[in-house]
């Protein structure tokens, strides 16, 4: 198969002046202000197949966001070999900008105070597409995002979740057969999360595109993206399949247990580690191997009204991840 | 080319949909007029009297060749291109097979379009209220020099607008200072477009003449008065093309070097 994306020891560092507060720290940093370089990447290296459907996850500051704008060509690295659909990002070739698209969840590209309409059609002039498929492409991605009713509304009076659906319109007007998604669910709300992701999982089926995809929020990516990578400080930390870190993580189970009568605390920490006491709710933190001999000893010896054995929630474990900074028997993908 | 066609669409669009700000606008620069015109007209209230070589008709045409040439030449929209920069805006262009010069300067020409229309109709209105006694240049070729003129002083003030706007790509918080000096201060001055440029001493006037900002106002209205002699003005339209040219490759330059250190960032 080929490759979609292709980056090895990719490295980016950011200058700041940092600016000192308070009134004498401003005049101090505008006399001599002091220089610090910020690493953004550290080295990262990954490859892409066509068509993978990619999630990138990491808390904010992580270096996400700065990989999706070098590969969009908007940000030129220190140094390191990067090459998108065979072409090198930040020369920036129409022919490269014609096949690609970043959609950020926090900017925005529609003409603020005109129907998007208008910035449809704009986009059909500057990407050089043809009426038949404009309107093709057009009337799909409408139905598929149920905006008909908006399209002729000046954007800034859309709500937040229908001014995204917009955006992804306008994004993917020309087809792009690479697409880079940075956090494009932040701040909508639980049915217009679902739609985008949707809309997202079906877009990259039907034309087959390459999409890589930014969040902080596991949630986001979790029937999404069979393949993660989860990146922290510039580094990646893992690179696969979600199934694997969640089997090479999730070394414990949680106990939920009621209890009909009060009972000795003490007693319950022999058998796990207490992860939340809201009486007489109680939730237990057992290795994975003993959670059903645990589970039994708590039936025999307290009043229990109810019990369940969870798995551990994927946000915890990639919390974990993010906490030790390592993963446990990783066999992170060499590339290249 | 067909996509800059359709920004010169949009961005005329964009122009009115702030209805109420537009005629607030027009009527300024009405008032604008009326006060210009009273003020002069009243300094040459003497029909023979004759100021550092104008006479009346002259300087009222001077007063009215100042609006036309504004409205023309320092009505620009690329004032937007600093605050693009600071904000991370401009990624929207850099990430569409759009040129971010060529896209500015047709949103100014749409502007400049737009604003054409409406002045003409305006100083139009104001010619048959106030009758002032305007000097019609007769000789085409003066026209068209003037034309030429004009045409050169637009791209001319594009160059420099966008020269500033490009400040913030390494001082991201400069963007409205460095504009506001280096382009209206300087220009609403050193142009000619608050008074005529002739009635300073002669070796500040001499010092003028090798910065651009002459070149934007002043001159090409000297050119339609018939001040100046043919070879004068071959000289002020040459010196004028140098200039583009000069600014052309410094633009250039700087756009190249602003984007290895362009961040992103933003919103």
């Amino acid at each position: 198969m080929e490759k979609a994306v292709v980056i090895s020891h990719l490295i980016k560092n950011f200058e700041v002046v940092e600016k000192k507060p308070g009134l004498v720290g401003s005049i101090k940093s505008f006399v001599s202000p002091t220089k610090k370089t910020i690493r953004a990447l550290r080295e990262i290296s990954l490859s892409v197949d066509e068509g993978e459907l990619v999630g990138f996850i990491g808390p904010n500051g992580a270096g996400k966001t700065t990989t999706l704008k070098i590969l969009s060509g908007i940000l030129y690295p220190q140094s390191g070999f990067v090459q998108v659909l065979g072409f090198t990002p930040w020369d920036r070739k129409p022919a490269y900008l014609k096949q690609i698209s970043l959609v950020m969840g926090q900017k925005n590209q529609l003409w603020w105070d005109l129907p998007a309409i208008e910035s449809f059609n704009l986009n059909k002039a500057i990407y050089e597409i043809k009426d038949s498929k404009y309107n093709q492409s057009l009337g799909e991605l409408v139905k598929l995002l149920e905006v008909e009713k908006f399209l002729e509304v000046p954007v800034r009076r859309l709500s937040l979740g229908q001014r995204m659906r917009m955006e992804l319109i306008a994004a993917l007007l020309h087809k792009p057969k690479m697409v880079f998604l940075d956090e494009p669910t932040i701040g909508l709300d639980l049915v217009a999360q679902q739609k985008v992701r949707d809309f997202i999982v079906d877009y990259n089926r039907r034309h087959q595109a390459t999409i890589l995809l930014t969040s902080h929020n596991m949630e986001d990516l979790v029937g999404i993206a069979k393949r993660i990578i989860i990146i922290d400080q510039g580094k990646i930390l893992f690179d696969g399949e979600l199934a694997d870190i969640v089997s090479q993580h999730a070394t414990d189970k949680i106990i939920k247990v009621t209890f009909s009568k009060n009972v000795n605390i003490a007693s319950l920490e022999n058998i796990g580690k207490i992860k939340s006491l809201r009486l007489p709710q109680v939730e237990l933190v057992v290795p994975r191997a003993t959670a059903a001999v645990a589970a039994s000893e708590i039936l025999q010896n307290f009043p229990v009204s109810d019990l369940t054995i969870e798995e551990e929630s994927i946000e915890s474990i990639i919390r974990d991840v993010f906490k030790t900074g390592v993963i446990k028997k990783t066999k992170l993908k060499k590339t290249v | 080319m067909k996509k800059y066609w359709s920004v010169f669409k949009i961005s005329f669009v964009q122009e009115f949909v702030y209805k109420a700000n537009f005629i607030m606008w027009r009527v300024r620069n009405v008032f604008q007029i009326f006060i210009v015109f009273f003020l002069w007209d009243s300094i040459f209230a003497d029909p023979g009297r004759e100021l550092f070589g104008y006479n009346r008709a002259q300087i009222l045409t001077y007063v009215f060749g100042i609006i036309v040439v504004k409205a023309f030449v320092l009505s620009a929209r690329a004032v937007d291109v600093a605050g693009e920069i600071a904000d991370g805006r401009l990624t929207n262009y850099l990430l569409k097979p759009i040129g971010y010069f060529k896209y500015w300067l047709t949103r100014d020409l749409s502007s400049k379009a737009l604003n054409f229309a409406f002045a003409t109709v305006e100083v139009g209105i104001l010619y048959f209220i106030l009758r002032p006694p305007l000097f019609l240049q007769v000789s085409p070729i003066y026209v068209f020099a003037f034309l030429v003129a004009v045409a050169l002083a637009i791209l001319i003030f594009f160059h420099l607008l966008f020269i500033t706007g490009l400040v913030p790509f390494w001082y991201p918080e400069a963007a409205w200072g460095a504009q506001f000096l280096f382009v209206w201060v300087f220009t609403e001055f050193l142009s000619g477009a608050t008074f005529p440029l002739d009635i300073l001493p002669i070796a500040i006037q001499k010092g003028l003449y090798l910065t651009p900002f002459p070149y934007l106002v002043f001159f090409p209205i000297q050119v339609y008065l018939g001040k100046l002699g043919a070879i004068e003005i071959v000289k002020g339209l040459g010196i004028m093309a140098a200039w583009i040219v000069f600014l052309r490759f410094t633009t250039n330059w700087l756009w190249h070097k602003g984007l290895r250190v362009y961040r992103a960032e933003g919103r």
